[in-house]
């Protein structure tokens, strides 16, 4: 067994700002899924940010670093929805899911938290390898 | 087809004039050698913010998959990483052709994510450059072939003002790997 963590934690001032200047940012980075469940939400740039520190944690995890862009479909491919506790659910596709396979990884767990000014996303990922 | 109305310095000083917006850093520490991981110490959220102005000032859209994605997809899994996540000798060789001498710290075996550190302000240039320079020859709304770009760095028709339309980064990168792979035999 093997196990891979990465943690992230992202202001959610300086998120909310590159958010509101760049209409593309939502559906650039995340799944309709995500934007339904954080636009549901009482503030919603909160819950956008936690889901991006998931991002950003699950691709240090993974060991992925960002493309030239910046503006990485990767992002896409790392999802986080409600389980039916409420509970976050992490889940990959794509070529992140495919980095996953690789390494074998077959459970994955996520734990978000956040102040009104803070957001912080742990994930921790297992592998037979 | 290179186009000849925004120059490479038209370009950098464009990327440095959004370095300096998001990152509040002194325009004087940013040169072409400067990584804006390394150097600058950009995070992620900085980088889509950088990234974002340059679509917004230029009108183009960057490539969205990095070319590590592009040559797995192309050439098949495995061959650009391998199964602890780390470049192949294969992805290294193609890496040192895209981004020239400015990456010879790249060495097969290295973890993928070490690859973002060592990219520079000029390799972001020349990726907007590629893009810049897949200006069709003709505006899609008049057939004029007159270009222009008058006080910013938008391409415009010179005879009916339509902004002008260019491939984006992802197929250019493929577009790059093709002919890469027809000229060295690499994969």
């Amino acid at each position: 067994m093997k196990l891979y963590q990465g943690i992230d934690i992202v202001e959610v001032g300086k998120f909310r700002k590159i958010l509101l200047r760049n209409i593309n940012f939502t559906t650039d980075i995340f799944t309709e899924q995500e934007r339904e469940y954080c636009l549901s939400r009482k503030d919603p740039y909160i819950h956008f940010a936690g889901r991006f520190a998931v991002k950003e944690a699950s691709m240090k995890a993974l060991g992925i670093g960002l493309s030239g862009s910046g503006i990485d479909h990767a992002f896409q491919e790392i999802e986080t929805i409600p389980g039916a506790s409420g509970k976050p659910v992490l889940s990959f596709s794509g070529w992140v899911g495919k980095i996953s396979e690789k390494q074998r990884i077959n459970q994955l767990t996520v734990s978000i938290s956040h102040s009104s000014n803070y957001a912080v996303a742990s994930v921790i990922l297992v592998g037979t390898q | 087809m290179s186009q000849n109305i925004i120059s490479e310095e038209k370009v950098f000083n464009e990327l440095k004039k959004a370095v300096v917006e998001t990152l509040r850093v002194d325009a004087d520490k940013i040169n072409p050698e400067t990584s804006l991981i390394k150097d600058l110490g950009a995070e992620s959220l900085d980088f889509l913010d950088i990234n974002y102005r340059l679509e917004q000032a230029f009108g183009i859209k960057m490539a969205r998959h990095f070319v590590l994605e592009h040559i797995e997809e192309m050439f098949g899994e495995g061959t650009a990483i391998d199964e602890n996540g780390q470049l192949t000798d294969k992805a290294v060789e193609t890496l040192r052709i895209r981004f020239g001498n400015g990456v010879s710290e790249l060495k097969p075996g290295m973890d993928m994510d070490e690859v973002p550190a060592l990219l520079t302000t000029q390799s972001m240039v020349r990726g907007v450059m590629d893009i810049l320079d897949s200006l069709s020859e003709k505006c899609s709304k008049c057939g004029s072939s007159g270009w222009e770009s008058k006080d910013t760095v938008r391409i415009t028709c010179a005879s009916c003002g339509e902004p002008a339309t260019f491939t984006n980064g992802d197929e250019l990168i493929k577009e790059w790997l093709t002919k890469v792979q027809e000229d060295k035999k690499i994969f």
